[in-house]
């Protein structure tokens, strides 16, 4: 039997529908009055400048959810190198933009391959043969760690410890509608957009889709209804590599690289997926872009210095409140 | 990181750098025991022991320095406050499923770390706490008198000029092995024999009468002071408390050790503690590389290959026993 | 729930002839109503059996009475007590103690341990108690030692007593946790699926013990049970479940007459009515 976390007591505003609904319609009213309350007392012109800036930071949290929460998913794995696989992309497109002064769009896909490659080698060579071995939750998790530490081993082996800067333009700015917008920050956010949207129909509407929601279902059943479970799983590493990727190059591109800069995304990376309910794709999009959006809010009310905090207060309170998420569709956890 | 060892030129053999790894393995041999409770003997996989040892540590430096508590007062108290806080962690968290439960205990602790890096007023902030010019923000003098008269007692012995951490060495060590023995004891118990049910079967035990909440708390709470003794050591021996000293890498540290010494049997730990970190340091006196980065790369590789090499080819640890890990789940 | 924990039990004095009475007890999981409004009551010193086709709801039922899952609503008495609402181990120590379908043997701890952990009234088991009273859990361990013994030799498992769990066989692990549920010294016991993948012989012995613990004890058992001829044979009342409902119950040739029961395994013959397996 699995372990139910179960709420007790009666359940107010059943009017709302099932209590996922609930939870969901909750989060985004919640998010609303906090936005209303907000522009009443900061103005819109700050508020709406000020999600602009977490819309972007989120739009990095939640490329690198979608991939977290997939693998999540399909073999239940909290993949700590994640993080660590996002620094090794940015590192990646340093290496082809800066050191081979290649631009930077085709510095950001060879990062993706890159790591998506990583995923490959991580999955075939360690992971799945581990699994077929019959290798615990515990045990995968710390081999998870292991790699993550390999991995930061190589980025600090050859790229040091020091600062490094991808070839970008970060004091150019766009002004849209009075606010000011920063052109690797409009980037950040369109480019991470519409590639979430692009994986999210993807997702949802092709076959390949539907075979990676029968596995995260049930993996067991799928294996025995005839899907190549084995080359569903790869595709979802490759999908979760590239994804990485992607999000370590972008966020490079509006911070610093140094070797832990993958590793501490990696928290909010885990609280954009636990808000948007572990192994939800879709929910991970949301819950990433929420995150982004609440911690830069909470700049106008409390010092800077916090935000990072925010992150972490917000991942503890979902896992306490609601550990199933706010967002996604309902799991026993 | 680089902080948590001494740096002292590695040419040759070198008592005081051999003394200096002594006493991290000693700091990680009592941390890896709090693991080996929760992780080996409850089944928790507790990911939050750097934010307990903050909180043990900075505890006593503040009470000392702060409000003119003894140090050796301080101790006690700051333990029970760690306590407290494995408490505040346990309660909400208990009931999660496993994975859940650890990125809930390392978001806690990752909290608490950052809570102390930007809480000027009360840690120090990024400064954090040392002793300063004017000797005013000191939380070690009474632990330095005493290291003066155990070295003193080294001279006495004949030996000329004894490593500054030579006591620190003792004391660390004999903490760790009377944790050990009792650790050991109280495994054998019926109180630790209703532990490893929860480990097992968590359904299993409370259908048999088992309040297994109330265990895991315990079992936490516990962990969690175990933590604090660590975190004391830690502060000792570098002198100074720093956000940055209590990052979750030493929380994994601590699990490679455990994984080393292999789980659900505790004398693996200090062995595997000792390991550890005589290949980790001592793959640095080989000199093979220059450079600083390249050093913290190798350490990381070392620490990333031990976790990986083991969970693969020996998932029970140098000194665990195969059917602890085979046979479960 | 709680309401039910604090109301008095209207109609279940404590000296009323049943040992469970459980009204109106629902709950459901997102759209599934898997247990909706079962009422039933088990009288002290049966053997009593639950049965009904797959799915029908029997395991959640046990789940819901032994506090294992929430309660959507209704109400549950154990010896005249309201047990609606409390935690699981708490129902465990009043006496009513319960195996599971799939069986839960803590695998790598020694079969003996696996006794030893069930056994009441073991002061070490507080961490109090394990470090300041060692003289009195040492002599409650010599006590409790001897009696698991002479269990697992009832069981045949003695020669295993030093095994980890995890080795022994399906059917062995079955017994252990039977085995193991005894030395808890239930006054009701609930069973689910008992029988099932241990072999004939072993199953028949399990069986004499559940008569004559009855017999020489008073437990009272109830036992979920797909095989029909072991119900028919061994259980003084039957309870019969579809659909997350009592249907029909009686003594078993009451059941089986029961039209509604026949319907109930879709027109199928009763006794072709057999496990197929976890
Ligand atoms: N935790 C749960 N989450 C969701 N659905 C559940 C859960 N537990 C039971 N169910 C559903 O409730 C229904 C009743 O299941 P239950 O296991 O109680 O049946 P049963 O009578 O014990 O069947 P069997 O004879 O196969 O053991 C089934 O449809 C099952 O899928
Ligand atoms: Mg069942």
């Amino acid at each position: 039997m699995e372990e139910v976390a179960e709420r007790r007591g009666a359940r107010p505003l059943a009017f709302l529908g099932d209590s996922q609904r609930r939870a969901r319609i909750l989060t985004f009213a919640a998010f609303a009055l906090i936005l209303l309350v907000l522009i009443v007392f900061e103005g819109l012109h700050d508020v709406l400048q000020t999600s602009i800036n977490g819309l972007s930071l989120g739009a990095i949290y939640a490329l690198g959810a979608v991939g977290l929460t997939l693998v999540y998913g399909i073999l239940k794995l909290v993949n700590f190198a994640q993080g660590d696989m996002l620094a090794f992309g940015g590192y990646i497109a340093y290496l082809a933009n800066v050191t081979w002064g290649l631009p930077f769009a085709v510095a950001a896909i060879l990062a993706m391959v890159f790591v998506a490659l990583i995923g490959v080698v991580y999955e075939r060579g360690l992971l799945g043969p581990m699994r077929e071995r019959g290798a615990g939750i515990l045990q995968l998790l710390l081999i998870s760690i292991g790699v993550a530490f390999i991995l930061r081993a190589i980025i600090t082996f050859i790229w040091s410890t020091n600062f490094k800067q991808l070839d970008v333009n970060r004091t150019g700015t766009k002004e849209i509608l009075g606010l000011s917008i920063g052109d690797t920050q409009l980037m950040v956010i369109v480019v991470g957009v519409s590639v979430l949207v692009a994986v999210g129909l993807l997702l949802r509407y092709t076959l390949l889709g539907k075979r990676m929601r029968a596995l995260s279902d049930n993996l067991d059943l799928a294996e025995t209804s005839g899907i190549n479970t084995r080359q569903v799983i790869l595709i979802t590493w490759i999908f979760a590599g590239a994804l990485a990727g992607l999000a370590g190059v972008m966020a490079g591109a509006i911070t610093d690289l140094k070797p832990e800069y993958g590793f501490a995304l990696l928290l909010p990376i885990f609280a954009a997926v636990v808000l948007g309910g572990i192994g939800d794709a879709f929910g991970a999009l949301f819950g990433g872009l929420l995150l982004g959006v609440v911690i830069e809010l909470s700049t106008l009310v409390i010092d800077p210095k916090w935000k990072v905090t925010i992150g972490f207060a917000v991942l503890i309170l979902v896992l306490i409140i609601r550990p199933q998420g706010l967002l996604g569709k309902a799991r026993t956890v | 990181m680089d902080t948590l060892v001494l740096g002292i030129s590695t040419s040759g053999f070198n008592l005081s750098f051999w003394v200096g790894v002594g006493v991290i393995a000693g700091i990680y041999a009592i941390v890896a025991l709090g693991l080996q409770l929760n992780v080996g003997f409850t089944g928790m996989d507790n990911f939050g022991m750097a934010g307990f040892m903050a909180v043990g540590a900075y505890t006593m430096a503040i009470l000392t320095v702060d409000h003119d508590i003894s140090f050796w007062l301080s101790l006690p108290l700051s333990m029970l406050v760690t306590m407290g806080f494995g408490l505040l962690v346990g309660l909400p968290s208990l009931r999660l499923r496993s994975d859940y439960f650890a990125i809930a205990t390392i978001a806690s602790a990752e909290l608490i770390r950052l809570v102390a890096q930007n809480a000027q007023g009360l840690t120090g902030g990024n400064q954090g706490i040392f002793c300063s010019d004017d000797f005013s923000r000191c939380y070690d003098d009474a632990w330095v008198k005493v290291s003066d008269t155990i070295n003193g007692w080294f001279v006495d012995l004949g030996m000329s000029d004894p490593p500054s951490a030579l006591p620190l060495l003792v004391v660390a060590w004999i903490i760790a092995i009377l944790l050990t023995v009792a650790l050991v004891r109280i495994q054998s118990t019926p109180w630790g024999r209703v532990l490893r049910a929860v480990r097992e079967d968590e359904d299993a035990a409370r259908a048999l009468g088992k309040n297994t909440v109330g265990y895991k708390l315990q079992s936490l709470v516990i962990a969690s002071a175990i933590a604090a003794l660590a975190g004391w050591l830690l502060a000792l021996n570098l002198a100074t408390i720093h956000p940055t000293d209590y990052e979750p890498i030493v929380t994994f540290f601590g699990y490679s050790v455990l994984v080393l010494g292999g789980l659900a049997n505790y004398w693996g730990v200090p062995l595997g503690a000792i390991f550890f970190w005589v290949l980790v340091e001592g793959t640095r006196t080989l000199e093979i590389f220059e450079s600083e980065s390249q050093q913290v790369a190798l350490r990381l590789f070392v620490a990333g290959a031990v976790l990986i090499l083991v969970m693969v080819f020996r998932p029970q640890g140098a000194f665990g026993k195969r059917e602890e890990m085979m046979l479960g789940d | 729930m709680t309401e039910a924990a604090a109301s008095a039990p209207a109609g279940a004095p404590a000296e009323s002839p049943n040992v469970l009475e459980a009204r109106d007890v629902r709950r459901s999981f997102g759209g599934i109503n898997a247990v909706q409004g079962a009422t039933m009551s088990v009288r002290r010193g049966s053997i009593t059996a639950l049965i009904g086709p797959n799915g029908a709801g029997k395991t959640t039922f046990f789940n819901l009475i032994t506090g294992f899952y929430k309660l959507d609503s209704g109400s549950v008495y154990f010896d005249g007590q309201a047990i609606g609402g409390l935690p699981s181990y708490k129902i465990a120590r009043l006496g009513m103690v319960r195996t599971f379908q799939i069986t839960k043997a803590l695998s790598r701890m020694p079969v003996i341990d696996n006794m030893l952990l069930a056994a009441p009234d073991q002061p070490g088991e507080s961490l109090f108690g394990a470090v300041f009273r060692p003289l009195a859990t040492r002599e409650r361990e010599r006590e409790i030692t001897e009696q698991a013994h002479e269990l697992l030799a009832s069981f045949n498992l003695d020669k295993k007593a030093n095994d980890y769990a995890g080795t022994l066989s399906g059917g062995q692990r079955k017994l252990l946790e039977l085995a193991r549920a005894l030395m808890a010294q239930p006054r009701f016991l609930l069973l689910d699926e008992p029988m099932a993948g241990i072999n004939p012989t072993l199953g028949a012995r399990l069986l004499e013990h559940m008569q004559r613990l009855r017999r020489e004890e008073g437990v009272t058992f109830l036992f979920v049970e797909h095989d029909m001829d072991v119900v028919m044979s061994h259980s003084d009342h039957v309870v019969v479940m579809a659909e997350g409902r009592v249907i029909s119950e009686g003594t078993p040739d009451e059941v089986r007459a029961d039209r509604k029961v026949v319907d109930a395994y879709l027109g199928g013959e009763l006794d072709d009515v057999s496990e197929g397996g976890e």
